[in-house]
């Protein structure tokens, strides 16, 4: 599935500089280097302390405002890579906050991290302009998973019609996939799985990002949907090859690297 | 206590208000009746008065008055009752003949003053109550003549119009009174039934019932509503304290496992790896008590109904194939096989993530819970009935009686509860096909399970 949240690209429409790097990540999957500048708006003092070590302790700077106000300042007068925000908060309300910075133009990437785990709740926050919906309690591992995805947003016109990492290359008119110039045979489901690894090439997804970006499903199935289909890929692309590609991150999720 | 209220009732009320109405027409028959008998009967005796005078006034013409005058003797002869009365008089006044005096002439009909003017009675019986009606006439020679009678018919036939009214208003009246009394007495006891139920059951004494006739009136109609009202409020106050227990229950287990753990780890001196490996089984303890009150919550959000404005149409064709696109390969590892019919184009009006999860669900039960070597079969079929879908397998099946158990919070057939899940599954489906009014029914496969969902027509 193509990501839903292209259209989001931090670069649409604002006339904010397009502060990420062009090329941001390297061949390692790991997040340490990559050192984002976040904001923290959460006025829960124990959540935002476990955020800010657990940031710190990735690389990451990391600022905190903990009431609706001043992260509204802040987000609309400093510049961040992204936003992590609580929906619930004092003075002023995540959803507000996101809706002000989109209406002035102002198209940071924001996650939304909330106890409100409705479904109506999520499909809210991401129609006021959030990129993403974490519901709290969350493993610290899935949320940096995801704000690695939002740091990953391709430029809007950047339409690809051939993904390639190390010698996996795939090709997504002809929905041809080969490694090392030999055909792998991907059933549908394999095939946009893969499409999704590819494109968060290096990154760590987590089981439920391919749920709801592979799958569109938004609720936990009590069966191994996604351990299933990542084996057979894995023995498809990575049978008879020296190096895996295909990664298992025990506990964390997959990543893909050449 | 129920005559103070009785007189309060609607229906007494109303019955008082009917007796009124009917007392009114009463007086109204009665009033034309009246009117229309006495006057039936004024003319009657006219006409034979009138006649008498054009016959004795032609007489006295013929034969002269000297005739009249002796046929007036031998017709007030005291001999028998006294009917008839006659005045005849000269042209100055002076009285010829009759057994009436002191007749002043005059012309015409008259109904008063003429009973005073009775002689005195032949047999000495003084009736004043008789009251006399007649006519006078002037004959050719000046002389006149009144012929009278009594109007006793009219007064006897008067009183006895307004008699037998008086009787039959009286006794009407009573009955609509007393009628009035037992429907209102009969009423209030069935309205005293209805809320003494009430207050059992608000008292906690929940099995409780009105009783029905079974005639199928208002009030049994209503009793019978509130009865299956009744029924619906037992059935959630004891499936919230068995959903209450069960939540106790099934979260006392992983929280037990939980806290043992941890102890388990604090015992253990400096060695990282096991407390590496205790913090984990921790973690999964605790993901597991927060997946159980995430679907709680699901549930209790679908059960909301507030969905229900979200709802679009969607197809039922294309939710089906994602189903069995993700489900297939899980199937196929675990030796099981997953197969469709599936017509095409079938649309529905629904939240589609809750119809997707629901069939998903059900298609993972039917691989989780049954062995390898079990075909899966998944069709959706548009028929007259409107569209169906069914989930069948060739498992081990749901025994008859179980079959609506499944659906509780918490119920799982595994009482061991050894295999994984959260026994919430089927209450998310079972809530999800409420939200829809689908309707959801549990066959046997011979052999295996075969869910039906029956989508209401759009």
């Amino acid at each position: 599935m193509i990501d839903k949240f292209t259209v989001k690209s931090p670069t649409e429409g604002g006339t904010k500089p397009d502060i990420r790097p062009k090329q941001p990540y390297t061949a390692s999957w790991s997040q340490k280097r990559v050192g984002m500048k976040l904001l923290l708006i959460e006025d829960d003092e124990r959540t935002a302390e476990f955020i800010l070590r657990g940031l710190k302790e990735h690389g990451h700077v990391a600022d905190h405002a903990a009431n609706g106000k001043d992260g509204l300042f802040l987000a609309a007068s400093e510049k961040y890579d992204a936003v992590i925000a609580d929906r619930m908060l004092p003075g002023l309300d995540g959803l507000s906050i996101v809706k002000m910075l989109r209406s002035t133009g102002n198209h940071v990437p924001t996650l939304f991290l909330t106890t409100m785990g409705g479904i109506d709740d999520r499909v809210e926050g991401l129609e006021a302009g959030a990129d993403d919906y974490l519901v709290k309690p969350f493993a610290f591992a899935e949320l940096l998973a995801r704000l690695g995805a939002l740091m990953r947003r391709p430029p809007v016109n950047d339409v690809k019609t051939t993904l390639r990492v190390g010698e996996l290359e795939i090709d997504l008119l002809k929905r041809i996939v080969t490694r090392a110039g030999k055909t792998v045979d991907l059933q549908p489901q394999e095939f946009k799985l893969l499409e999704y690894l590819m494109r968060s090439e290096g990154r760590v997804v987590t089981r439920t990002m391919l749920l709801e970006n592979v799958w569109d499903f938004h609720f936990d199935p009590q069966t191994s949907v996604v351990e299933t289909h990542i084996s057979r890929l894995r023995a498809k692309i990575d049978k008879g090859f020296d190096t895996e590609m295909l990664k298992t991150m025990r506990g964390v999720g997959y990543s893909l690297r050449a | 206590m129920l005559s103070k209220r009785l007189f309060k009732t609607a229906s007494f009320q109303l019955t008082v208000f009917f007796g009124l109405i009917f007392a009114f027409s009463f007086m109204s028959l009665l009033f034309i009746t009246y009117w229309t008998a006495t006057s039936a009967l004024r003319s009657q005796m006219q006409s034979e008065i009138r006649a008498q005078l054009a016959v004795m006034a032609l007489e006295a013409q013929s034969d002269g008055v000297a005739t009249i005058i002796q046929d007036i003797d031998e017709r007030t002869a005291p001999s028998d009752r006294q009917a008839e009365y006659y005045f005849l008089s000269d042209g100055k006044g002076k009285k010829l003949a009759g057994n009436l005096d002191g007749i002043v002439p005059q012309e015409g009909w008259r109904e008063s003053g003429l009973s005073d003017s009775i002689l005195a009675k032949p047999d000495g019986n003084a009736d004043d109550d008789h009251q006399i009606w007649g006519q006078g006439v002037f004959l050719s020679d000046g002389s006149f003549l009144l012929v009278g009678q009594d109007a006793f018919r009219v007064l006897s036939a008067q009183e006895s119009i307004i008699n037998s009214f008086a009787w039959s208003a009286g006794i009407a009246l009573l009955l609509a009174v007393l009628a009035g009394l037992a429907v209102s007495r009969g009423f209030l006891h069935r309205i005293d039934d209805i809320n003494n139920t009430s207050l059992a059951i608000i008292d906690g004494r929940l099995k409780e019932r009105i009783p029905v006739r079974g005639t199928s009136d208002e009030i049994d109609r209503l009793s019978a509503n509130l009865n299956r009202l009744f029924d619906s409020n037992q059935s959630l106050l004891e499936s919230l304290k068995q959903v209450s227990a069960n939540i106790a229950h099934d979260l006392r287990t992983p929280l037990s496992r939980l806290r043992q753990g941890l102890e388990e780890a604090r015992s253990k001196t400096g060695n990282s790896k096991a407390y590496a490996a205790a913090i984990d089984s921790a973690v999964i303890e605790a993901d597991q008590l927060l997946a159980t009150f995430a679907a709680l919550l699901r549930i209790a959000q679908i059960e909301s109904g507030s969905r229900k404005s979200g709802f679009k149409t969607v197809s039922l064709t294309s939710i089906f194939d994602r189903v069995t696109s993700a489900y297939r390969a899980v199937a196929e590892d675990q030796g099981k096989e997953l197969a469709t019919t599936l017509e095409d184009n079938l649309d529905f009006d629904g939240d589609g993530e809750l119809l997707l999860q629901m069939v998903a669900n059900l298609t993972e039960n039917a691989i989780r819970h049954t062995p390898s070597g079990t075909r899966i079969i998944l069709t959706l079929e548009n028929s007259d009935q409107g569209i169906a879908a069914t989930i069948a397998d060739s498992g081990p099946g749901i025994p008859a009686d179980l079959r609506d158990k499944v659906f509780e919070h918490f119920y799982r057939l595994d009482t061991s509860r050894a295999t994984a899940g959260s026994g919430l599954g089927l209450a998310l489906v079972s809530a999800i096909a409420n939200l829809h009014a689908i309707r959801i029914s549990l066959h046997d496969n011979k052999p295996g399970l075969l869910v039906r969902l029956d989508f209401p027509g759009r």
